[in-house]
């Protein structure tokens, strides 16, 4: 394991910083300086440094302030305390605050090696655990679905319940809801987790090789058909199968999957012999099956058969209490999948995601942390990382009373300007006092959170 | 295009063994190979005495050094029997910076066994050695090493100084090999 570090010597003292420098420097760390507490939170904004050296008095911000600070908002970062005026007070507050040790000016050498070999092997222990922890997420039943809003809970209570049974499961949510992650938690919550767990998006294929896809085929039975292959029903053998986009297949296929959903038989094609299988079925659709139903345009038996227990997935917009969740643990997974250091998301930047609708849910906010992350060039990320965001103008209704087109005009530029009242009362060309009365009187707070 | 061998000097300032000299300018060449002269003794530093501590502060030497144009030699192993500090250190055996062009080894803490004891003259030979050839090492530019018996290990104590052996580990031996090629 590499034991280099990113080093930052904080002192007012020019000859103990240099002292320290040239010390990290011989043992291969990458080493800064600075004279004082605002310029080191200013190159912390700018570089993840893991290890911080800190004097505790210094003009302007003392160490203890510092510590404070960083430990408030870089909680990975280590931060030794030294001082040449030792004191079990200063030392016991350091130490309360989170200093990881306290060294008293001038050291023995051999105590900042025993120092730094303690830092080395706690941030080994600290490497091992994340990378346990990151497995231990992998493989538990909610892998990567977040949420804490009552929607997501429901969601979650129903999963261990409807994976005990063998019924068919329609998944109903917009697209990049998470439906494939739900299935996936359900298969992984069933008696059938250590079989085969398949997924198949039916409105990326057309029929033909859907049908070849499920059903399987024997050698020559069509052009480029050189060999016997099995199908996904046959190959499931035991699993579960997970058709996405199941509004999309045509009634043929219908009428197909219904025979094997009933007989728990398929024929490949080109084959005469039927093969009997066993999956549990999980479907998943963006339309609205019942109203489809209701048309004409999909079949009933078959509805009735894929649709035994159906889970609406809510859509983010109407969940927006999760976004900071799931911003936060965006931000962590495209950190580790970059390298790059952004380990923080601006209040403004935060409000800008929970205000925008997500139309492409949780992937389109995905999406855009790992766009962001990637173009990042500092640690935090603002509202200019996510200048793609445009909030979609909100055309008033034809049909708003005097009134209520007030109230929402004033709720708009509110939200545009962060429920600044100052600023909104400015671009209303009205007072604060005034603004304030109409907040009241229209029962418009600003969202919590 | 072949490099020009570097060529190190040993310096005493004030008053030094001529048979510590000897040893270390033997061992660099002996295992650095390295071409080395002993040259005339220097004044001793009197200017970097810390008059609160009563030791000498390495730092100001070394800036002092590095100052002064030694024809001829590439690097400087400065040896003095004062005790050496750095201000964040209670004391240092020896002192050197990365890539820089002078080293300080001080005899002074070498003569004691940390129970206090004195060792035999081989032992303080043996050390001096040591010190000096680690600080020459981070004068071509090695790094402090993990593993405990290389020259290039970080030694805090005396005891650390004994455990470590008069040689380099196989990658500090081939990253030393890259730099004086």
């Amino acid at each position: 394991m590499d034991r280099k570090m990113s080093v930052m010597i904080v002192d007012d003292e020019a000859i103990v910083r240099e002292s320290l420098f040239y010390w990290f420097k011989k043992d291969g760390h990458v080493v800064e300086t600075a004279s004082s507490g605002f310029e080191a939170l200013e190159k912390l904004e700018k570089y993840p440094f893991q290890l911080l050296f800190v004097d505790i008095k210094m003009p302007g911000m003392d160490g203890i302030e510092l510590l404070e600070k960083v430990k408030t908002e870089y909680t990975d970062t280590i931060v030794i305390i030294i001082t040449a005026y030792g004191s079990i007070e200063s030392a016991v507050k350091a130490m309360r605050i989170g200093a990881t040790d306290y060294l008293l000016k001038p050291f023995k050498p051999d105590q900042l090696s025993l120092v730094m070999e303690r830092i080395s092997v706690q941030k080994r222990l600290v490497s091992q655990y994340n990378y346990l922890k990151g497995h231990l997420e992998k493989i538990t039943r909610f892998d990567n679905i977040i949420g804490q809003s009552p929607e997501m809970e429901k969601v979650f209570s129903l999963i261990p319940e409807v994976a005990q049974s063998d019924a068919s499961i329609l998944l109903a949510g917009e697209t990049g809801t998470g439906k494939e992650l739900v299935a996936k938690a359900i298969h992984a919550e069933s008696p059938r987790s250590h079989l085969p767990f398949i997924a198949i998006n039916c409105g990326a294929m057309p029929e033909s090789l859907l049908e070849s896809e499920l059903f399987g085929h024997q050698k020559g039975v069509f052009t480029g058909a050189t060999r016997a292959r099995k199908g996904f029903l046959e190959v499931v053998s035991g699993g579960t199968l997970f058709l996405d986009e199941i509004g999309e297949i045509s009634p043929k296929m219908q009428i197909n999957l219904l025979r094997v959903l009933e007989e728990k038989k398929i024929t490949s094609i080109g084959s005469r012999e039927p093969v009997t299988v066993d999956f549990r079925l999980i479907s998943a659709t963006r339309r609205d099956l019942n109203k489809e139903v209701a048309e004409g345009t999909f079949r009933e038996d078959f509805f009735y058969r894929i649709n035994v227990i159906m889970i609406e997935i809510p859509p983010l917009r109407k969940r927006k209490e999760d976004i900071p969740l799931l911003a936060e643990h965006f931000l962590k997974k495209y950190c580790q999948e970059t390298t790059k250091y952004v380990d923080h998301v601006t209040r403004d930047a935060m409000e800008l995601l929970r205000h925008y609708d997500w139309p492409g849910n949780v992937r389109e906010l995905e999406n855009a942390i790992e766009r962001a992350v990637v173009l990042s060039k500092s640690r935090t990320l603002s509202v200019d990382d996510l200048s793609f965001i445009r909030p979609p103008d909100k055309p008033f209704s034809k049909t708003l009373s005097l009134r209520e087109m007030e109230k929402a005009y004033i709720q708009q530029i509110l939200e545009e300007n962060s429920w600044n009242v100052t600023q909104s009362a400015k671009i209303l060309e009205i007072n604060r006092v005034t603004l304030h009365k109409m907040m009241k009187r229209y029962h418009l707070e600003r969202p919590e959170g | 295009m072949t490099s020009k061998k570097k060529s190190v000097s040993v310096v005493p300032l004030g008053d030094v063994p001529e048979v510590d000299l000897q040893v270390i300018a033997d061992h660099i060449i002996g295992c650095f190979k390295l071409t080395t002269q002993i040259l005339p003794p220097m004044d001793p530093p009197e200017y970097a005495l810390d008059e609160r501590r009563l030791q000498y502060n390495a730092a100001i030497i070394i800036e002092m050094f590095e100052s002064i144009h030694f024809s001829d030699h590439d690097k400087v192993i400065a040896v003095l029997n004062q005790d050496l500090f750095i201000p964040i250190f209670t004391h240092v055996f020896g002192e050197a910076r990365q890539g820089g062009k002078c080293g300080l080894v001080s005899l002074y803490r070498l003569a004691k066994n940390p129970d206090g004891s004195t060792p035999p003259k081989s032992t303080i030979h043996e050390r001096a050695a040591k010190v000096a050839l680690h600080e020459l090492g981070h004068l071509l530019d090695l790094l402090h090493c993990e593993h405990k018996k290389c020259l290039m290990h970080f030694s805090g104590g005396i005891d650390e100084v004994d455990e470590m052996s008069l040689d380099l580990c196989e990658y500090c031996s081939i990253y030393l090999q890259d730099k004086l090629r």
